[in-house]
């Protein structure tokens, strides 16, 4: 329970347009094995960009990257996407999910690329997810179809279906009521405690931030 | 490898938008079928007139080309110096091929040839009361001149084969019997350059359509050639060859040339402007359909971009969630070659059926009914090939720009 699975050393990221300004400045943090962490802040101060890094999706940045003891920084595109996609499961701010496919496929789709388990097993495992998100009855409706809070729930459930290292969630509950934000809260709280993923979500919740392991605040792209 | 998550990416997305995907799929119909239709007619009209020509013509030709001009001969012994030779002339030593048994045995022994006659050709006057035109006379051997020309599918009056029994019989063209107001029965008279005349009976008419021939040549039997010229049973003026292909006529000429010693010349080295117009068509054809497919080819890029550009969030979060450039590539080359081949069958099929409806317009002229038309599968199988090469180059380069998306940058916003 007590080694390291991520470190990030020093990070620092500028935006050039419109002008040159540095929302990152030098951020150094590690998180260990099965805890459950929150990323707070106000809005703007730079949580979905470290997020972003983090994820290893953005790699323009400078200091380094290191997660489950690999570093990540300066590594190829293909490498990283081959990396996201067995260790890292991520829920985007605005849940993107790929419209032509229904929940049950978008919930499929990382898995399938995977291929660790067969096209049943995925697709047991998937529905599982889905019924525990209480989404079993809309597993085969196309995602345009289903409301924000029901894509949002999809989205977590896509990013659990590897069974990655970690889960990074940009405001996972953000549009979601009392009710399912606390179904996703134990969720996450169990993965963390019963099979040592660790989770990573950053929050506008206090009550969701309160509960978890640990909490990081942000303030003007540094960590306070 | 092929990733089958990949591969039902690319159905979900040709299926969820099928109007898109079959306006991309018409553009390689379209130039398919076009290719198919262009090269079908231009194979068709080249083949046409090759069988006109070839009724006429034989594919090689022997024949005595006359001597050397020998006379300068002093010159051939003194080449640096200036010589003149007042009122020099070319001696005449031989005329016709007098060793026939032995050129025909020698041709007899050769592959890739389907037929040979021998031909007594003689210039003529033909004259019917006071109407006089002169022409050539073919003393032929009618059984392989039937064969080398298909002789007999042009007799519009009596029987090829009679004149194997008639030395007195003659064949006239229709245009020569129409001058010279002959019809069957008649008496056509004929005479020689060296003054020999005869008398001949006309038991046959025959049209080539081509017109130079109908209105001057007329055929005899071959020995009643050689009677009228007072020359042995071996003499000959032509050997006329067929060969299993026509375009591919010089391996025999190098074969032979040696051990013949009289001229062998090709169809293509006396009409050039046969193979001329010929290889013309063929270029036109190719260039036309080449255009046509690039223009498809830029149908199917337009498309694919299009497509690329509506769907570069879709792309974006194939990345984000471990999808490689190279999966990304193979996603959207995948329904590029797809609609390669649905369009490439598609346009084989309306090739078809265009170049069927336009085989049926009538065009009357020189013999023929319809419009000429092939159906060659190798072009269909070319075609397809271009279609599917076309697309695969019109797929690429969108798909690899797809592959080279930064998925934060849109993400992002
Ligand atoms: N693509 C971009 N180009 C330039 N500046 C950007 C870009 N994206 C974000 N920023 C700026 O960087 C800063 C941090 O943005 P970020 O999205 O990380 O904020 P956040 O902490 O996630 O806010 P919120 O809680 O509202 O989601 C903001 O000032 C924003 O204006
Ligand atoms: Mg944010």
């Amino acid at each position: 329970m007590t080694d390291t699975i991520l470190k990030a050393d020093n990070i620092v990221k500028y935006f050039y347009e419109p002008e040159k300004f540095q929302v990152l400045k030098g951020i150094s943090f590690e998180v260990k094995k099965g805890e459950f962490l929150a990323l707070i802040g106000k809005s703007g101060c730079g949580k979905s960009t470290l997020m972003y890094v983090l994820s290893t999706m953005d790699t323009d940045y400078e200091g380094s990257l290191t997660i489950k003891d690999t570093l990540l920084t300066k590594q190829s595109q293909n490498q990283l996407a081959a990396f996201r996609n067995e260790n890292i499961g991520f829920v985007f701010q605005f849940h993107y999910l790929l419209p032509e496919f229904s929940a049950l496929e978008n919930v499929m789709i990382p898995a399938l690329k995977l291929k660790r388990y067969s096209k049943a097993e995925i697709e047991e495992k998937a529905y599982k997810n889905l019924e525990m998100l209480g989404l079993k009855d809309q597993a085969l409706k196309r995602v345009t179809k289903l409301s924000g809070g029901q894509q949002q729930r999809v989205a977590i459930a896509r990013a659990l279906i590897n069974d990655p290292a970690i889960i990074m969630g940009d405001e996972p509950t953000g549009n979601l009521d009392t009710a399912n934000t606390q179904i996703v809260f134990d969720i996450f709280r169990e993965l963390a405690r019963e099979r040592n993923q660790t989770i990573i979500a950053v929050t506008h919740d206090d009550d969701f931030a309160k509960n978890c392991d640990r909490i990081i605040e942000m303030k003007d792209g540094q960590i306070v | 490898m092929f990733n089958s998550i990949n591969n039902r990416i690319s159905q979900v997305h040709l299926t969820s938008d099928v109007k898109q995907t079959i306006v991309a799929m018409l553009g390689v119909t379209f130039g398919i079928s076009m290719y198919i239709f262009m090269t079908g007619f231009m194979s068709g009209v080249n083949d046409t007139q090759a069988d006109l020509a070839f009724s006429a013509l034989a594919h090689v030709r022997i024949y005595n080309d006359g001597p050397a001009d020998n006379s300068n001969i002093a010159k051939k012994v003194f080449p640096n110096d200036i010589i003149n030779v007042r009122n020099a002339k070319v001696i005449k030593y031989t005329d016709g091929i007098k060793n026939s048994t032995a050129i025909l045995a020698t041709l007899a022994k050769q592959k890739d040839i389907t037929g040979f006659t021998s031909q007594v050709n003689v210039n003529v006057f033909f004259k019917n009361a006071g109407n006089k035109v002169n022409g050539v006379v073919s003393g032929v051997d009618v059984t392989n001149e039937d064969k080398v020309y298909g002789s007999s599918k042009h007799m519009i009056q009596g029987n090829w084969n009679e004149l194997k029994y008639r030395s007195d019989g003659i064949f006239v063209g229709v245009e020569l019997a129409r001058v010279l107001g002959l019809k069957m029965d008649d008496n056509v008279n004929i005479l020689t350059s060296d003054g020999v005349s005869r008398n001949y009976k006309v038991i046959g008419v025959f049209r080539t359509d081509v017109f130079s021939v109908d209105k001057s040549k007329a055929y005899i039997a071959i020995n009643a050639a050689r009677q009228l010229l007072g020359v042995n049973q071996d003499y000959v003026t032509d050997i006329q060859i067929d060969m299993v292909d026509y375009n591919n006529t010089q391996p025999l000429i190098d074969n032979i040339k040696s051990l013949i010693p009289y001229k062998v010349e090709s169809w293509q080295m006396g009409n050039q402007q046969l193979v001329a117009g010929s290889s013309l068509r063929d270029t036109i054809a190719r260039a036309v359909s080449l255009t046509i497919l690039l223009v498809a080819g830029f149908g199917i890029y337009n498309i694919m971009n299009m497509t690329i550009n509506q769907k570069i969030r879709e792309i974006a979060i194939l990345k984000a969630m471990g999808f490689s450039g190279s999966d990304v590539t193979k996603i959207f080359l995948t329904q590029a070659i797809i609609i390669g081949i649905l369009g490439g069958c598609v346009g084989m099929v309306l090739g078809y059926i265009i170049s069927r409806l336009v085989n049926r317009v009538k065009f009357e002229i020189a013999g023929m009914h319809h419009l000429p038309m092939t159906y060659y599968p190798h072009n269909y199988i070319l075609a397809f090939m271009f279609g599917l090469i076309t697309t695969f180059v019109a797929g690429y380069l969108p798909a690899h720009k797809a592959s080279k998306i930064d998925p934060v940058s849109i993400l992002r916003g």
